[in-house]
């Protein structure tokens, strides 16, 4: 088969009704650039809630539990007896959760290659009131300095500093979201109560952080590891230990080993925030189901193009295959004009998906959700670009074989037979 | 060529077609033994539905038969495989439909050139036979003009010359002049006569009007699917006469 003619018919064709053409290329265009768009936005919002949590979350935690419960006596005894005998209402044991030798495990995981840095938290929840609003915290007793080392605290304050929790002695940094909702500033004074009764504690607010994501900010406070102990009614007890890795990618593994060695319940970021990152395959999910959508409809419209082309051609195709052009030949004009028309659209989608990326972005949209923007983050590498590119041109050439095929198949004799 | 060159240039024996099927089918021709020699300059004559397009189709190898054999250079059609059937359309044969078909997008000498494209001719050699051909039908001067803005007479001399870029065994002509006027069908005529004499082309064309079968040099009579008469024009054309 001699192509080159073949491609000169079918440029010539294209080439003749330019507005038709230009129709159907901007069609693909559109499928293919919304499906950069929306891929590049996603992928966007996605990298940017894992920078958030990366940075403003410790890579790996250890709890102060174990990962299977210790086995309880109803289960020991069901199991005893084959099943016969089964305990309901069965109350679990008193047992007082800690992280025992905090120091020497301390030490352990800071010596593990890979741990750049790792830090001892008490954490609890607590009531805090001004006036008579109260809001339950997610206190979080930390030292200054080990705990920036950890996770870049201080960065995020946006009053106050990190080390101002030395500066008093009932100091407390809130997260933006919860002063807003107790209706305080810097400098207050608010209550705590005490866990196991007592006199509410008096704090004071000395400084106010802004991580982004907007569900830590609602609820997260800072005091100096005592103090926390005190409100929490701890005693000289450590409940979890935070470590920054070298590389947060790696969490899951070192996690993992982490778990093996401590024998402590240890999470990466990823186990702690797989609600979220799970959300986001399902995002991902919805996102190609939509824009293949937009696809599909592209291609229908190269498929009505092309059908409207083969029965405008009907006697140039039976003049063609009079003078030899054989079923293959003929299909190979109309298919190259659809894969044409695919790979202008690719192109001219391609183009457009990113120019408009870097016009979106540059508009002020500010938002408020799961994490807090100034403006649409879009990022696209270069995957997002092919797998659109791969899905507009794949549904084009599906929706030029048809008519394709069937131009190859018309019968000469037919034709002429209709028209003389 | 492959063929002996004794053997016709085309051959028909005991031909039939029959078009549909089932209680649909319809028998075109009942059986055809025709032979048209090399140079022959015959003229295709009878009624609307008497199998004179089915049977230029057949002779094109543009269709093949029910049963029976046609043979073009000697080689049997019904044999082929579809890719050969092409092959013999691009070498041996060139077709003139009563419409030009001409390729709107390509101008009269790409459109001339189109079959040599297909041969795998070189564009520049292709070229200069399409323009020789072209100039040869009174066209110099108009090769890259665009189907469009040449007129009727002109189209069909543009499609008469496209026909005869592969140096075809057989020109067929299926009303070749049935959208012409007097003048321009004539001039059709003057150019057949002109490739017979000058070139020994043999040519093969269907006609209504018997002035202008008159000046070929054999007339093919069909009426319903069979030859009623076959013989020098002057002779078939005063039978035809006789009979009304």
């Amino acid at each position: 088969m001699r192509l080159l003619p073949l491609f000169r018919i079918a440029r010539r064709h294209l080439g003749h009704s330019p507005f038709r053409t230009a129709l159907s290329v901007v069609g693909v265009a559109i499928g293919d650039c919304f499906m950069i768009l929306l891929s590049a936005l996603m992928a966007g919002f996605e990298a940017k809630f894992v920078d958030e949590t990366v940075e403003s979350s410790p890579h790996v935690t250890v709890l102060d539990e174990f990962r299977d419960p210790p086995d309880e006596f109803a289960g020991w005894l069901s199991r005893r007896t084959g099943g016969v005998v089964s305990v309901e209402s069965a109350h679990p044991r008193e047992r007082v959760y800690r992280i025992k030798k905090p120091w020497e495990t301390l030490a352990a995981i800071e010596e593990r290659p890979g741990v750049a840095a790792a830090a001892l938290e008490v954490v609890g929840t607590s009531i805090l009131n001004f006036g008579n609003r109260e809001v339950g915290a997610a206190l979080v007793g930390i030292d200054p300095e080990a705990q920036d080392r950890v996770v870049a605290t201080d960065d995020y304050m946006t009053e106050g500093r990190l080390s101002d929790l030395h500066s008093a002695s009932g100091a407390i940094i809130l997260g933006n979201g919860l002063a807003e909702r107790l209706g305080v500033k810097r400098g207050d004074t608010i209550g705590a109560a005490l866990r196991g009764g007592g006199t509410a504690r008096a704090l004071r607010v000395v400084g106010v952080f802004k991580t982004g994501v907007v569900p830590v900010d609602a609820v997260r406070a800072y005091t100096l590891v005592g103090l926390a102990q005190q409100l929490l009614g701890l005693g000289r007890d450590v409940n979890r230990i935070v470590a920054r890795l070298d590389d947060h990618a790696e969490a899951q593994s070192v996690a993992a080993d982490l778990e093996a060695t401590v024998g402590y319940r240890t999470e990466s970021w990823q186990e702690q925030n797989e609600n979220f990152l799970s959300l986001f395959n399902i995002q991902t999910v919805i996102t190609y189901v939509v824009t293949s959508g937009i696809t599909i409809v592209a291609a229908f419209g190269i498929l009505n193009v092309l059908i409207m082309l083969v029965l405008e051609k009907l006697p140039e195709i039976a003049m063609l295959k009079s003078m030899g052009f054989t079923a293959a030949d003929v299909t190979v004009v109309f298919l190259v004009e659809g894969l044409a028309i695919g790979a202008m659209g690719v192109l001219f989608g391609s183009i457009g998906g990113y120019w408009l990326q870097q016009a979106l972005a540059s508009l002020p949209i500010p938002m408020k959700g799961l994490i807090e923007i100034e403006h649409l983050i879009f990022v696209d590498p270069p995957r997002v670009y092919l797998v659109a590119a791969g899905v507009s041109f794949a549904s084009t050439v599906f929706a030029s074989c048809v008519p394709a095929l069937r131009a190859g198949r018309l019968d000469p004799v037919v034709t002429l037979r209709g028209r003389a | 060529m492959s063929g002996a060159a004794t053997a016709p240039a085309m051959e028909t024996v005991a031909l039939k077609r029959t078009l549909g099927a089932g209680e649909n089918a319809l028998e075109i021709l009942h059986g055809l033994d025709l032979a048209i020699g090399r140079g022959e300059f015959c003229a295709i004559m009878g009624p609307s539905g008497s199998g004179k397009s089915t049977l230029m189709y057949l002779l094109g190898a543009l269709d093949r038969p029910t049963s029976g054999a046609v043979r073009i250079d000697g080689v049997d059609t019904s044999r082929l495989s579809e890719s050969a059937l092409a092959e013999v359309r691009n070498r041996k044969i060139g077709f003139v439909f009563q419409f030009h078909y001409l390729m709107p997008e390509f101008s009269a000498r790409e459109n001339v050139a189109m079959p040599l494209a297909k041969q795998g001719v070189a564009t520049r050699e292709a070229a200069a036979r399409a323009d020789e051909l072209l100039a040869l039908l009174g066209l110099a001067g108009k090769e890259r003009r665009l189907p469009a803005r040449l007129s009727g007479g002109e189209q069909q001399r543009v499609a008469i010359a496209r026909s005869l870029a592969n140096r075809p065994l057989v020109v067929l002509g299926d009303e070749p002049t049935g959208n012409l006027d007097t003048k321009n069908g004539d001039v059709v005529f003057d150019l057949f006569e002109r490739l017979v004499a000058e070139r020994g082309q043999t040519i093969v064309v269907v006609t209504h009007d018997p002035r202008l079968a008159a000046r070929t040099q054999r007339i093919i009579r069909l009426q319903d699917g069979r030859i009623v008469d076959d013989g020098p024009p002057r002779e078939v054309l005063a039978r035809a006469g006789e009979r009304g």
